[in-house]
């Protein structure tokens, strides 16, 4: 094997070649001179200190010396040749090529490759870079001996009719803790976890996590069904094992997974071995081509570069709370779907439906899932860029570990749960945690906290069994039959896989609800990417071609629920669906993991807010709220105020029925139509009061009480509203739009899900157009009821909405009296001159005009929030300077 | 190749240990701090005798005395072309990793006679002739030192077992 070697870039070119000092045949040792070349080259002469200096050419003459050891084949260049610039001079054909290097000695000739000398322009030790080899850092390879050990590796699978399979451990296949209370229960045949931890297993590491968790145990639990299903896999793959935990760590695992050493062999390749500490590579086992490489994970994002060879499974989550006691060294998981193991694992359970079971699903998650609020997650997101310090990250895995010995999480879950237990046996009810396994026969009545549902490797292996199949069949179909094994017909496994895979969610167009942390963009999220690997479409906004939307059942109320309510054609299900369609790889059934629309979402009859619960919020609750109270004007008769709003006068009386049908209300009229009213009915107009003083004192608003009472008004239905009368509207108006304000700057700032402005757009429009519309006298009553309702310190609330007439008397003859200008506080008192000679009749009269003031449909509801809204330049500048007053 | 080397050490004693068993420490201390560590390009295997403690000398600042302490030591040196005997601990598709001592080895397949192939089918992967010889991790191979490399506190070595009467030992 003959080497190309050129002069190098550093001579003076152009040079002249004097003599060639070996001939062809002669062997060459390195930095023997080979060569003498001349060049020419100019030299100052003179005297600098005088400044008398000039220029002369000068011809040196120069040595060249070998670079490389050898025998000398050829020469490219002649005596006397005029050489330009770096050219090829000579080949040789080297003893050793130095291919395979062992700690900087060359492992074919024994030679010491971290000499360094000048003649060679680049080190020995950079001819094998590639590191290949599992349990060893140190031995390194050419790039040529790479490609050939795996064209060797491949042909012996190709033989074999095998392809690679690497297997991570942690939450993959196994799931481990060191929480000392699972041996305490493994050796307490009492306790109700027993049956589930008898047969995990343990061990001790020597080199383990120092400090107080020394020592420790780990306790490995297989995932169901492991021992069957590697067995039967290794008949079709060669397994790998690829870990983040430490080498000890990786081997015992191993040991315990497969005693015999028959799956994995000694192909084990740890953290130590890696060489990076945040992502697994398959370049560092298979630097070549990863053509016949799988891999199962339960973390894709550690994958970046080999996500076409992935198989996402979804994390075996045994020992609750534990989660992966590895996972310091891994940036922070993101993927939100590891929903309920109880309903992903039994997807017959149709307990999603019931309305109580999610309630309690929501306090189950709280230790655990619930944890990770997006507060968490936004942060998890911008640190997992920095991670980097390796001493770091083990001190916080040694914190993490220390803390499992010291928390002992599962005693404290078993301990809230027993506690549940007894509770329930008091209150005497069957209890419905869904906790209990079908596998125990419970003759005790304490529920244990350790179930052991899981069925993912079941599909997983029938996605393997499928996928090594078509591999060998398309293999088969281009493959040279003359020859034994033909490399080149090598189908790449990530393209067979992303056929099959991209078939499973075909045409389905899916909207995210509460899935994602706010600012993620849903394409680039590990979710996304996997529903886009599935062949899913990914839509942000509800529309009518969207055929599921998948919601949080944590988070369920958002407003594209509300939306997908109307459009029957959606499917709205909960993520177990997509975690079932991910796992096995079909669409499956949407029927049991149908999330049953809250009833208030689908009638549209109640004013349960979701914006409340912390779920989809945005700024259109404002433009909600106004376009609702227009609506209330024209719902009950008065006039055609909203002349433009024509479809709107029809729908609103029958709201939710007929909306539901025609899919075509916007959202926004539909959901917030009746929640202002309703909120009146039992709303502390004291507190409201004092916020309206406040805001207009201040522009600062007070959210802590009113939340509250919003709260309560869920289960309110529409008759009572349509019996408010307008005025009554009216004179609650105030109070309520200090509500929505403070609601509404409360939620914008943790928007979530609500992307789709434009649809609001048509409304938003017709409300700028009310606003920007002059706004009259009627907001001398709105101003007038704001400073009767904070001279009353308990008003008339929930009563007898019949006597307006005399609550209005009641009101203007308060207006005239000084007495409430003492309480009035700030800008209040600005108004009061106003009314302090408006008597009862002409503000009945201004009310009555007010009505029949032509297509002054939207003004009253308008001038309120626009006026306090600063940022909203719509409205008409009179507002500002009325309150300015 | 193993010698009886006469070395020097200098060994510090913490003043809490000054007294009258003062040598005897130093040596104990010698002893803790040299046997079995790797000296430049060689190892030491065992301490034979400490024959020479000078004078302690207080070491001006920290108060600990420095003793210079002449000893004796079995050391062993591995030479290029020396054949040890060693224990095969790794085995991968380019050769196999082996301990000679503390010292690492490493036996390219390309320095093995050409019937010994590497087998990954085998549970666990070895290197075999498909007869008497299996090469697998824990077994014991003769092996030829081609190359050695040292660095502070650490060698290895490049082997073969190209050659007559080198390779698997029948144990």
């Amino acid at each position: 094997m003959s080497k190309t070697i050129r002069l190098g870039g550093r001579l003076r070119y152009p040079i002249t070649i004097v003599r060639l000092l070996k001939s062809p045949g002669e062997t060459v040792k390195k930095q023997e001179f080979l060569i003498q070349y001349s060049f020419k080259w100019m030299k100052t002469v003179g005297d600098t200190i005088r400044g008398e200096t000039w220029e002369e050419e000068q011809t040196t003459i120069a040595d060249w010396e070998s670079p490389a050891d050898g025998e000398l084949k050829k020469w490219h260049i002649k005596e006397g040749q005029l050489i330009e610039r770096d050219a090829p001079c000579m080949d040789v054909k080297e003893e050793c090529s130095h291919g395979i290097q062992f700690q900087g000695l060359c492992g074919w000739c024994g030679k010491d490759m971290t000499e360094v000398n000048w003649a060679a322009e680049s080190r020995d030790t950079e001819r094998a870079p590639i590191s290949m080899v599992h349990d060893q850092t140190n031995l390194t390879v050419s790039q040529i001996h790479a490609q050939r050990t795996e064209q060797e590796l491949q042909r012996r699978l190709l033989q074999a009719r095998k392809l690679s399979l690497v297997v991570d451990l942690d939450q993959t296949i196994i799931h481990a803790c060191i929480d000392p209370t699972v041996g305490e229960w493994q050796r307490d045949p009492a306790n109700p976890n027993h049956d589930s931890v008898k047969d995990v297993k343990a061990f001790q590491l020597e080199d383990g996590p120092r400090g107080l968790a020394r020592g420790c145990w780990y306790y490995i639990k297989m995932r169901p069904g492991l021992e069957g299903f590697l067995k039967r896999i290794a008949t079709m793959y060669e397994l790998h094992v690829y870990t983040m935990g430490t080498r000890a760590y990786a081997q015992n695992v191993a040991r315990i997974v497969d005693p015999n050493q028959k799956l994995f062999g000694n192909r084990v390749i740890s953290r130590d071995e890696n060489g990076n500490m945040v992502a697994k590579s398959l370049g560092r086992l298979f630097p070549v081509n990863t053509n016949m490489v799988l891999i199962i994970d339960d973390r894709a994002d550690v994958w970046p570069r080999n996500r076409g060879n992935l198989i996402k499974v979804s994390p075996y989550d045994f020992f609750k709370g534990i989660g992966d006691i590895n996972s310091s060294f891994l940036p922070r998981r993101q993927d939100l779907l590891a929903a309920d193991p109880v309903q992903a694992a039994d997807p017959s359970s149709p307990a999603i439906g019931e309305s109580k079971p999610v309630v309690e699903k929501v306090d189950d998650a709280v230790p655990e899932a619930g944890n990770v609020s997006a507060l968490e997650e936004l942060i998890s997101m911008s640190g997992g860029e920095d991670s980097a310090i390796t001493k770091r990250q083990v001190e916080e895995q040694e914190r993490t570990l220390e803390k499992q010995i010291k928390d002992r999480p599962l005693q404290l879950l078993q301990e809230k749960l027993d506690k549940e237990d007894e509770e329930a046996e008091k209150t005497s009810t069957p209890s419905e945690d869904g906790e209990e396994t079908p596998s125990s026969p419970t003759p005790h009545h304490r529920h244990q906290v350790l179930l052991d549902h899981d069925c993912e490797l079941e599909f997983l292996e029938q996605h393997l069994t499928l996928l090594h199949k078509t591999y060998y069949e398309e293999y088969d179909r281009n493959c040279d039959r003359t020859k034994d094994v033909d490399l080149s017909a090598v189908p790449d496994v990530g393209s067979v896989m992303e056929k099959m895979k991209s078939r499973a969610l075909r045409g389905c167009k899916v909207v995210l609800s509460g899935l994602l942390p706010i600012g993620v963009e849903v394409e680039r999220s590990e979710i996304g990417m996997q529903m886009v690997s599935f062949g899913a479409q990914l839509r942000s906004n509800i529309s009518r071609d969207v055929t599921h939307l998948v919601v949080n059942s944590f988070r369920p109320r958002t407003k594209k629920m509300r939306q997908a309510a109307r459009i029957p054609n959606i499917k709205v299900v909960n993520q177990d669906w997509l975690a079932e369609c991910f796992s096995r790889w079909m669409k499956v059934d949407e029927r049991p993991y149908k999330f049953n629309i809250h009833s208030d979402d689908q009638l549209v009859s109640d004013t349960d807010d979701p914006d409340e619960n912390g779920t989809g919020i945005s700024d259109k609750k404002l433009i909600r709220t106004n376009g609702l109270r227009l609506k209330l004007v024209s719902a009950t008769g008065e006039t055609h105020t909203l002349n433009e709003d024509g479809d709107e006068n029809e729908s609103d009386n029958e709201d939710g029925a007929l909306e539901e049908e025609e899919g075509l209300v916007p959202d926004e009229l539909a959901d917030g139509q009746l929640s202002p009213i309703d909120t009146l009915k039992t709303f502390n107009w004291g507190s409201a009061d004092e916020e309206l003083n406040e805001f207009l004192a201040s522009g600062s608003d007070d959210d802590d009480d009113d939340e509250d009472e919003e709260d309560e008004d869920v289960d309110e239905d529409d008759k009572e509203i349509t019996e408010y009368p307008e005025d009554e509207d009216m004179l609650d108006r105030p109070s309520d739009d200090s509500v929505t304000q403070s609601s509404k700057k409360r939620k914008a700032s943790d928007e979530d899900d609500e992307a789709d402005l434009d649809e609001n757009s048509i409304l938003a429009k017709r409300l700028r157009r009310t606003r920007s519309r002059g706004v009259s006298s009627l907001r001398n009553q709105y101003v007038a009821d704001d400073a009767i309702d904070s001279s009353l310190p308990t008003p008339q609330v929930t009563g007898d909405e019949d006597d307006v007439a005399s609550q209005l008397k009641s009101f203007a003859t308060i207006t005239t009296t000084a007495s409430q200008q003492q309480q009035d506080g700030g800008a209040a008192d600005n108004f009061d001159d106003e009314f302090d000679d408006i008597d009862e009749a002409e503000l009945e009269a201004d009310f009555m005009a007010e009505f029949e003031a032509a297509d002054l449909a939207p003004p009253a509801p308008a001038p309120a929030p626009a006026a306090a809204d600063a940022s909203s330049g719509a409205d008409g500048g009179d507002v500002g300077n009325r309150e300015k007053g | 190749m193993f010698f009886l080397h006469n070395l020097e050490r200098r060994v510090t004693l913490h003043p809490s240990y000054f007294g009258r068993n003062m040598h005897d420490l130093v040596t104990t201390k010698l002893v803790r701090d040299v046997e079995g560590t790797c000296a430049g390009d060689f190892y030491i295997i065992a301490i034979m005798d400490a024959f020479d403690v000078s004078e302690g000398r207080i070491l001006p600042g920290s108060g600990l005395a420095e003793f210079t302490v002449g000893y004796r030591a079995v050391v062993w040196r591995p030479f290029k072309g020396e054949v040890v005997d060693s224990i095969a601990y790794s085995v991968n598709p380019h050769g196999f990793f082996a301990q000679a001592g503390p010292l690492r080895l490493f036996v390219s397949s390309h320095l093995m006679p050409d019937e010994i192939q590497y087998d990954a089918n085998a549970t666990p992967p070895q290197y075999t002739n498909n007869a008497d010889i299996v090469i697998e991790p824990g077994t014991h191979v003769r092996v030829k030192l081609m190359g050695l490399r040292t660095e502070v506190g650490e060698m290895w070595g490049i082997g073969t077992i190209n050659g007559d009467f080198l390779g698997c030992l029948q144990v």
